[in-house]
């Protein structure tokens, strides 16, 4: 057993379990006080993940906060929790959208504890990940968020939200069908004696080939989680059918764990298939990037929209993943954050905007600026953050990305750059078609975001801001995890 | 050994057996379908035993035991559950419970 | 950085300058929303401290001989560091002074203009943006966070056209801009890229310095040419300048401000900013040239035949740009950042003035404008003769002198097709200009209204307000033009790159001036005389005046490559793509399996019975395998 002082991570899934009992033992009917618990038990995850983002030693390398307890020895599988450069932004965003998402829901009337004790599962799940540097941990973890992932769609979405539910759930077991055998193969090749990633990262554990094999399936299976194309479409639908809520938490973070997977796994255990296959995970992102703005062109739905913005998105990261550089890898991670704060915005301004004017159909929408200035100003932020204006955090991890792109693969950068146009003509025909012209009368009567439900908005957008004018705070800390990864690279 | 052959006792056995599935399926009773169950697990009983006395082993008798335990429990929950059904449909016909199909 | 800030006085006033219309901007947005004279007040304060410390930088660095450069570390990861900072030299002080002065002008006019908006107060906020962001342009000391604040720029000027988005035109304009702009910033930023590689570094000193000559022509050419990709986005030159008469759109102070004095011509202060560089590649500089050239000659076309008063701006704002750009690729840098210098002037004062009669008249035709009496504004109708005197180049006006070392430069090229398009392009400028001013001087038909105060216009207040910029901006225009020498000795100091040769054939001024007169008598006698129909050589010829009014169908070459290209082929195969192939595949896997199910289905009757038959069966048929078959 070995703790370094305060075991905060596990503090952090222990405050994730604590709240999903407590709303387990509530009465159903006391929905207010559900909520607020809620709120008080995410809100403490959030700040534990503030504490933990910000007594981070970027001076120090390696591992920090680690936590191990051995827990099935013959195999070699322990909870083995630790942070470092990677996961903390990804901890940090976890904790802001969770917090947010909870707060964005206070108007939920319908299985008010089912819901929150289903959303809490899943958060434990993302959590466990990001913490894990344990490969069967990691593989429990993906489970456990994905699974009430379903019943949150089916239970409280909306359009087509059977269908949606279930796309995704195929697509994501589909590719937890990929990552299991992955990560057994592994573990035997290795001897069959170790979970633990930072014994099985040492150089020489596997030979080329195995990596080759293994880092396939991984980049596949995580993949599918990331929306990389051709593997994205349960993502754009599984967008549209959850409840708002679900819809930031599964853009904002779930998307966020499989290109986290292709780094924390695919990319530490096998650097030489990481080397082989980097040219098609570059191809593959780079379709991405364009094909998701193209077809983002033509949608009449807003949630479709931002769903295949965030297939565009997701590109860049893997494309900042695929360009073998300390650079790429720190754009990519930048820009998962980013993409996960500004997803979550969209998503968050969309649900009250649905939920006022029950439509979410850009044609039937329209003017809506003058009769929500305040919902409207918050997708608009987004969408400025989407198109990378400057200032706003997506801007610095594409700016990165494709410094980084741009040296590796000069045709992709470019052609990725190029994608940036489209991007910034889709996201302002949006903004035009639903939010300027003029007030029509049927939404006249409708209110503004109030101050109590403009909190997670204000939240969301104070970190856009924040992070695009200082990214260097989260540079620093993700350099600090790039540079000796990419050292001790053979 | 003076007493009944071996091959007898297994004889009686197979025909419960073989009773309590005809019993089982040619029924439309549930409580029916019961009793042939618990008819099948003598027979399988008393197989136990007769073999337990064949080769002096303690095993057979100690199926036996268990056997009778958890047929008993089986019988209560199983009870149980006829009657809920039962109350909840006033039916007994098992062709009625297909809503699982 | 190791200045102590508070010591520094020059750094002090560079971070004021900068600094204090970003916490307007914020202050307005979150705080102020509801209150717009306190508002305006802050955002008015927040420019007047900006004009100061832009003043007194001017003044404590009259004499500059190395440039100034502070920066700091912004951001560091991996092998990219980005730093940001201030440059300052002669031409970024002259820069912060020209915007300084602008945006205070156009804020206190706007005083008078927006007053009584419902988004008056979101309107200072977005120009405190506006000139935080071109404020920072302009002493910006590396390419990168001059291409930073390049596209906060371009998001101030699409918030701002965009300004009144309940008007579709308004918004659709915006969208435009910003889509345009964008074009040509990709390829600014892929430059950039290039640079970076190639040359490791993007500090503005050190590609103007020498070191930056050890690079290998091509990639100076190639990176050139992308840079300039992104000035021609915002300078809204050929091909992407149609945003630009579009952008008119938004409210015209903005107009005044945004696309003509001081954004739009960040493209030029951005080809002036790596003079030295583009200096390097005489092919890209030849590219330039004519890319100026053509936007020059066609947008003086396009104004010839439009009746709209800030459309004939506007192009004409596209066509001095392109002069401009002309004279600093012709190798004359202070030719170019002169006219750059006057040509806000007068051009802001231009659009001033038509603002005071679009207020008073209530539309933007001209014709129409000068029916409903717009002649009796005094002091409008009078400042807007002068600012167009000077923009068609009448002595003894700024716009004289710099239009004058343009034509010089052009006559040094060694083929005369410069200077002919150059001299053309002048006569077309005097020739619209004066259309313009005969139509609203002299208007034809029946006067709707005597006065023009009398139709619902605003207050005698709010006309004094919007008044006092345009005498400024008038009396500048007027005494500019005899400091072309005081400013070209400040401009050249420790000026790096070659140094244009003076020297001009005599009888250019003659050319210039006559080329002008021309135009003139021409306009007086389509437009000015008594008895003149007012329809001019242009317009008289059916399919020359089409082509121009449709700007030579450049939009809608746009609008089909849109429409048919983007929309209907690559964006609908995406999304049917999407739908169809590979949601058809799985769905159609998925539904595969299920009918698979369904054939296994049948099997399963339902019945408990059933299922304990089978069962049975199947034991006994293992029995009596086990018998028949002994496993021993």
């Amino acid at each position: 057993m070995e703790f370094s002082n305060f075991p905060y991570l596990t503090a952090i899934l222990l405050s994730c379990v604590f709240g999903l009992l407590i709303i387990l033992f509530l009465p159903d009917e006391k929905k207010q006080a559900i909520k607020q618990i809620s709120a008080v038990f995410s809100g403490l995850t959030l700040v534990l993940s503030l504490v933990v983002f910000c007594t981070y030693d970027t001076g120090r390398a390696g591992l920090q906060f680690a936590e191990r307890v051995t827990w099935v020895p013959s195999l070699g599988i322990s909870y083995f929790n630790a942070a470092d450069g990677f996961s903390l932004p990804m901890i940090l965003l976890t904790g802001i959208v969770f917090f947010t998402g909870v707060l964005t829901m206070r108007e939920l009337e319908l299985r008010v504890k089912e819901f929150y004790a289903l959303y809490f599962l899943l958060v434990t799940g993302v959590f466990g990940l990001f913490m894990s540097f344990d490969l069967f941990f990691i593989f429990i973890w993906y489970d456990v968020s994905l699974f009430p992932m379903y019943l949150l769609i089916a239970v409280w979405g909306s359009t087509r939200k059977e269908y949606g539910a279930m796309k995704l759930t195929l697509y994501l077991l589909a590719g937890s069908a990929l990552i299991l055998p992955a990560i057994i193969y592994l573990h035997v090749a290795a001897g069959g004696t170790s979970f633990d990633i930072t014994a099985l990262m040492r150089p020489g554990t596997f030979s080329p080939f195995q990596q080759k094999l293994a880092f396939l399936l991984l980049f596949i299976g995580f993949g599918i989680l990331a929306g990389v194309w051709p593997f994205h479409t349960w993502s754009p639908v599984g967008h549209v059918a959850a409840p708002t809520a679900v819809s930031m938490v599964h853009a904002g973070v779930l998307m966020k764990i499989g290109a986290f997977g292709v780094l924390r796994v695919a990319i530490f255990l096998c650097p030489e298939g990481w080397k082989f296959w980097a040219p098609l995970m570059a191809t593959l992102a780079v379709i991405g990037i364009v094909y998701g703005a193209l077809a983002a062109l033509s949608q009449t739905d807003l949630k479709f929209v931002v769903g295949y913005s965030s297939v565009s998105h997701m590109g860049i990261v893997g494309l900042g993943l695929s360009t073998l550089t300390v650079d790429g890898l720190n754009g990519a991670v930048f820009q998962m954050f980013a993409h996960g704060i500004m997803t979550a915005l969209f998503f968050s301004a969309i649900g009250y905007i649905y939920d006022r004017t029950h439509t979410k159909m850009i044609p039937e929408l329209g003017g809506l600026s003058r009769v929500m200035p305040k919902a409207s100003g918050y997708f608009i932020l987004a969408a400025l953050t989407g198109i990378g204006v400057p200032c706003l955090a997506s801007f610095w991890g594409e700016l990165v990305v494709f410094i980084a792109a741009f040296k590796t693969y000069p045709v992709a950068g470019v052609s990725a750059v190029g994608a940036l146009v489209i991007g910034a003509l889709f996201m302002l025909r949006v903004v035009q078609r639903a939010f300027y012209g003029p007030m029509q009368a049927k939404f006249a009567h409708l209110a503004d975001i109030p101050f109590h439900l403009g909190i997670p908005r204000m939240i969301l957008a104070a970190v856009i801001v924040f992070f695009g004018l200082f990214p260097s705070v989260l540079f620093d800390v993700i350099d600090s995890a790039a540079v000796p990864f990419m050292r001790g690279l053979p | 050994m003076a007493g009944i052959p071996f091959g007898h006792v297994l004889a009686l056995s197979g025909i419960l057996v073989a009773l309590g599935v005809a019993c089982a399926t040619a029924r439309r009773n549930l409580i029916m379908i019961l009793l042939g169950v618990e008819i099948m697990l003598n027979g399988a009983s008393i197989a136990f035993a007769a073999a337990a006395l064949r080769w002096q082993q303690l095993e057979g008798q100690a199926f036996v035991l268990f056997i009778i335990a958890i047929a008993a429990a089986e019988v209560s929950v199983g009870l149980a559950l006829i009657v809920h059904l039962y109350h909840r449909t006033g039916s007994l016909d098992p062709e009625k419970f297909n809503m699982l199909k | 950085m190791t200045y102590p800030a508070a010591a520094d006085l020059t750094l002090t006033a560079a971070i004021a300058a900068t600094a204090l219309p970003l916490a307007a901007f914020a202050v307005i947005l979150l705080l102020t929303r509801g209150f717009p004279r306190l508002s305006a007040a802050l955002s008015i304060a927040a420019i007047s401290v900006a004009l100061v410390c832009a003043g007194l930088l001017l003044v404590r660095h009259g004499h500059l001989e190395t440039p100034l450069e502070y920066s700091t570390l912004w951001m560091a990861g991996g092998d990219i560091v980005v730093r940001v900072g201030f440059l300052i030299d002669p031409l970024s002080l002259l820069m912060l002074m020209i915007v300084a002065v602008i945006c205070f002008l156009v804020q206190v006019y706007s005083l008078g203009y927006m007053a009584g908006d419902p988004g008056f107060a979101r309107y200072y906020a977005f120009m405190s943006l506006f000139a935080w962001a071109m404020m920072n342009l302009t002493l910006a000391a590396s390419l990168l966070q001059l291409y930073i604040f390049w596209e906060l720029v371009g998001l101030s000027s699409y918030l701002l056209i965009g300004f009144w988005y309940e008007k579709f035109s308004a918004s659709e304009a915006g969208k435009k801009a910003f889509v345009m702009t964008r074009l040509g910033d990709v390829a600014f930023f892929i430059g950039i890229l290039l640079v970076l590689l190639n040359f490791g570094n993007l500090s503005i000193l050190e590609l103007n310095s020498p070191r930056a000559g050890f690079l290998p022509p091509a990639v100076v050419t190639v990176s050139a040419l992308l840079i300039f990709g992104g000035i021609v986005g915002k300078s809204a030159q050929f091909p992407l300048l149609t945003w630009l008469p579009d952008a008119m759109e938004g409210p015209t102070p903005v107009s005044a401000l945004l696309h003509s004095a001081t954004m739009v011509a960040a493209g030029v202060y951005l080809l002036a900013r790596l003079f030295p560089f583009f200096s390097m590649s005489p092919a890209a500089l030849q590219v330039c040239l004519a890319v100026g050239a053509v936007s020059m000659l066609l947008s003086a076309t396009m104004a010839m035949v439009s009746r709209d008063i800030k459309q004939v701006w506007a192009y004409s704002t596209i066509s001095q740009l392109g002069l401009m750009i002309m004279g600093l690729a012709a190798g004359d840098y202070v030719a170019g950042v002169f006219h750059l210098t006057t040509h806000a002037g007068f051009k802001a004062l231009l659009f001033l003035c038509a603002g005071v009669f679009i207020h008073a008249c209530g539309g933007n035709d001209m014709f129409e404008i000068g029916r409903r009496g717009a002649r009796h504004l005094k002091i409008p109708m009078i400042c807007m003769i002068i600012a167009a005197a000077a923009l068609s180049g009448v002595p003894p006006l700024s716009g004289f002198f710099s239009k004058e070392l343009i034509l010089a430069a052009l006559a040094g090229r060694p083929s005369p097709i410069w200077l002919a398009a150059g001299l053309l392009g002048a006569f077309l400028t005097t020739y619209y200009t004066f259309r313009l001013i005969f139509i609203i001087l002299f208007p034809r038909g029946e006067a709707q209204a005597k006065d023009a105060h009398a139709d619902g216009h605003n207050s005698e207040a709010g006309y004094r307000v919007m008044a006092a910029p345009l005498i400024v901006l008038a009396a500048v225009t007027g005494v500019l033009g005899f400091g072309g020498h005081a400013l070209g000795r400040f401009l050249l100091q420790g000026f790096p790159g070659p140094v244009p040769g003076a020297g001009h054939p005599t009888w250019l001024p003659f050319a210039a001036l006559g080329a002008t007169a021309a135009a003139v008598g021409l306009a007086w006698f389509e437009f000015g005389r008594r008895g003149a129909d007012q329809v001019g050589f242009v317009e008289r010829v059916e399919p020359l005046r089409e082509l121009f009014r449709r700007r030579w169908y450049i939009d809608d070459a746009y609008r089909w490559l849109l429409d048919h290209v983007l929309y209907r082929v690559f964006s609908a195969f995406c999304a049917k793509n999407d739908q169809k192939v590979i949601d058809g595949a799985v769905d159609g896997l998925g539904g595969s399996m299920a009918a698979a199910g369904r054939i296994l289905a049948v099997l399963h009757t339902g019945s408990v019975q059933f299922r304990l038959l089978v069962v049975s069966v199947v034991l006994i048929l293992l029995g009596l395998y086990y018998f028949v078959y002994p496993l021993n």
